[in-house]
């Protein structure tokens, strides 16, 4: 492990990046539905307990794992799991999810970025002027991916091309590194990402009651849809889960990415006041600005009969349908559709090359590769699997891929992770890494909550994901017969993925021995 | 809206500020690691 590893240039670099991994098209399109779906204002009861319960000591035990294990030279879960369990042969193979799912999800999430790059250009060239109806967007975006042909679009290839730019973006900013690109990226990124979400929800709460007509279909009754409490769903155990649920993907725990980017830390950085700040960056953006701007929106325009079909319509119809028409009929619709899709693909761009990094980390650490080669065999290999999704998108391949990349693989790595650092590695040693460098002294109540809170709630998720959920998809319950075998083998694809995962990191560790495993960097 | 409406959003976006505006001004003003904080002795090794 003689190669120089690979550092964050400044702390506030780290916790962008950070940031940018977790804010993503969720932030914006998710948690509003969810919130809508679930007790409206009641939700945020549930959502900011599991956010102190769940969400924070999950944030805090993943960096400081990810910085303990970038100690010994791994980026990855299998390394950082290995460095927390020396004695076990076995544990690095439950690291499998931590390059597995991240790979998985970038298997269909480059492609939506995409989306949202060009209707970043549609929207700005003014492609959506005189398209008024619903119908007329449904129609645009179906043609757009190739399902359909009415003369908007000859074919796939305007979505192709779009997915080619954001793919070798993608491969660019991974190849430029740690300090050289992903940390570039995110410090221009995320600020614009948020002033443009400032602009946004600005210009959704003055737009006031924009019809004479309506005087009730206001902003400000939009904010009462969204935030006035249903105090009686607090007595549902589905709203419970559907708020841990939410915190859990919205800040990327359990999929690995904060464990890649946490190990490039130094031995002393700080890990507990960056992951709180990088945590609260994330909240800000989904509390404050995505609350604010897509269901306020909608109610203004479609009131308060027709927002409820539109909140439940599903997060691409809010955001590739219902957006832009609104911001067809407002005056400058064109400049605020374009801040609406390029903020979307900032968001995008900053989380898809978070979940790119644990694979071609392996490659560097654990096969001693050159970043250059390592991005090749990642790009040459994500491009040939990003293709079902692309092709099949109409086949439920995506549905499917996203199922297993950010349900299954998050909700049990998540669970993996917490036993092994609070029960295995143990709390006491665990709180003292967190406290290594530490800039925020964490109050103690969290000690008992790592150790005991957080593991019950994450295998009560788990248990109850299994038995209501889970079965019934990997059973395929439900999915259209002409869609079985199109899912059926981007399954045993993914299978061959997995278990040439597996191979690779037999074959890594059969290279150094777990006797020459020590702590290489200070 | 109603006051419970305002209530909650104040609330959300209250926790949220507070936690933005504490972490940020610590990380921006570069403070030192907390200096009295003394670990339990576990080695890490």
């Amino acid at each position: 492990m003689s190669k120089e590893r690979q550092r964050w240039g400044t702390k506030i670099g780290v916790i962008l990046a950070v940031a940018g991994s977790a804010v993503g098209l969720g932030n914006f399109l998710r948690f509003p539905v969810q919130a809508a779906q679930n007790g409206g204002g009641a939700f945020i009861i549930p959502y900011l307990i599991m956010l102190a319960l769940v969400g924070i000591p999950l944030v805090w035990v993943e960096w400081t794992a990810g910085r303990h294990g970038g100690g010994y030279g791994h980026s990855t879960a299998p390394g950082i799991f290995q460095a927390l369990w020396k004695k076990s042969r076995l544990v690095k193979y439950f690291g499998i999810g931590g390059i597995f799912g991240p790979f998985l999800i970038y298997m269909y999430y480059v492609y939506i970025e995409s989306w949202c790059l060009a209707y970043a250009y549609y929207s700005i060239t003014g492609q959506f002027s005189g398209m008024e109806t619903g119908p007329a967007f449904v129609d645009f975006l179906t043609n757009y991916q190739g399902a359909a042909t009415s003369g908007i679009f000859s074919g796939t290839a305007p979505g192709l091309i779009f997915f080619l730019i954001t793919f070798c973006l993608n491969i660019s900013v991974i190849y430029f590194g740690i300090r050289g690109g992903i940390e570039k990226l995110c410090n221009i990124a995320m600020p614009l990402l948020l002033f443009f979400g400032v602009v946004l929800a600005i210009r959704v709460v003055t737009l006031f009651a924009p019809d004479p007509l309506h005087p009730d279909w206001s902003s400000i009754n939009g904010l009462g849809f969204l935030w006035n409490p249903d105090f009686s769903a607090l007595k549902s155990v589905k709203v419970w889960l559907a708020a841990a649920g939410q915190i859990f993907f919205t800040l990327s725990v359990g999929m690995g990415v904060i464990l890649t980017y946490s190990s490039y830390l130094k031995r002393k950085d700080d890990v507990a006041l960056s992951g709180l700040a990088a945590g609260s960056t994330n909240e800000f953006a989904e509390v404050v600005l995505g609350g604010t701007i897509v269901i306020p929106a909608a109610f203004i325009f479609f009131g308060p009969q027709d927002i409820v079909e539109v909140a439940s319509s599903g997060a691409f119809n809010l955001g590739f349908v219902t957006m832009p028409q609104i911001f067809c009929s407002l005056p400058a619709g064109a400049i605020f559709g374009f801040l609406w899709f390029f903020m979307l693909f900032l968001a995008g761009i900053t989380s898809s090359i978070s979940i790119a990094q644990p694979s071609v980390a392996f490659f560097e650490d654990e096969f001693r590769m050159s970043r250059p080669k390592a991005v090749r065999i990642f790009g040459i290999a994500a491009f040939i699997l990003c293709l079902p999704a692309v092709v099949f998108l109409h086949r439920g391949v995506l549905d499917d891929l996203d199922f297993w990349g950010a349900n299954f693989f998050i909700v049990i790595g998540a669970t993996i992770e917490i036993i092994l650092v609070a029960w295995v590695f143990g709390i006491s040693k665990t709180w003292d890494e967190l406290h290594k460098g530490a800039k925020l002294r964490v109050p103690r109540i969290f000690k008992f909550i790592i150790k005991f809170v957080t593991p019950v709630i994450l295998i009560f998720i788990l248990g109850w994901y299994f038995a209501t959920e889970w079965v019934s998809t990997i059973t395929m319950k439900g999915v259209p017969k002409a869609n079985v075998p199109y899912i059926l083998g981007m399954r045993l694809v993914l299978l061959g993925v997995l278990i040439l995962l597996g191979v690779l990191i037999w074959k890594a560790w059969k290279k150094h021995d777990m006797k020459e495993e020590r702590e290489v960097v200070k | 809206m109603t006051t419970g409406g305002w209530i909650l959003i104040i609330l959300a976006w209250g926790v949220i500020f507070s936690l933005l505006i504490f972490c940020y001004s610590r990380v921006l003003k570069g403070d030192e690691a907390i200096p009295e904080y003394h670990y339990e002795g576990h080695e890490i090794d």
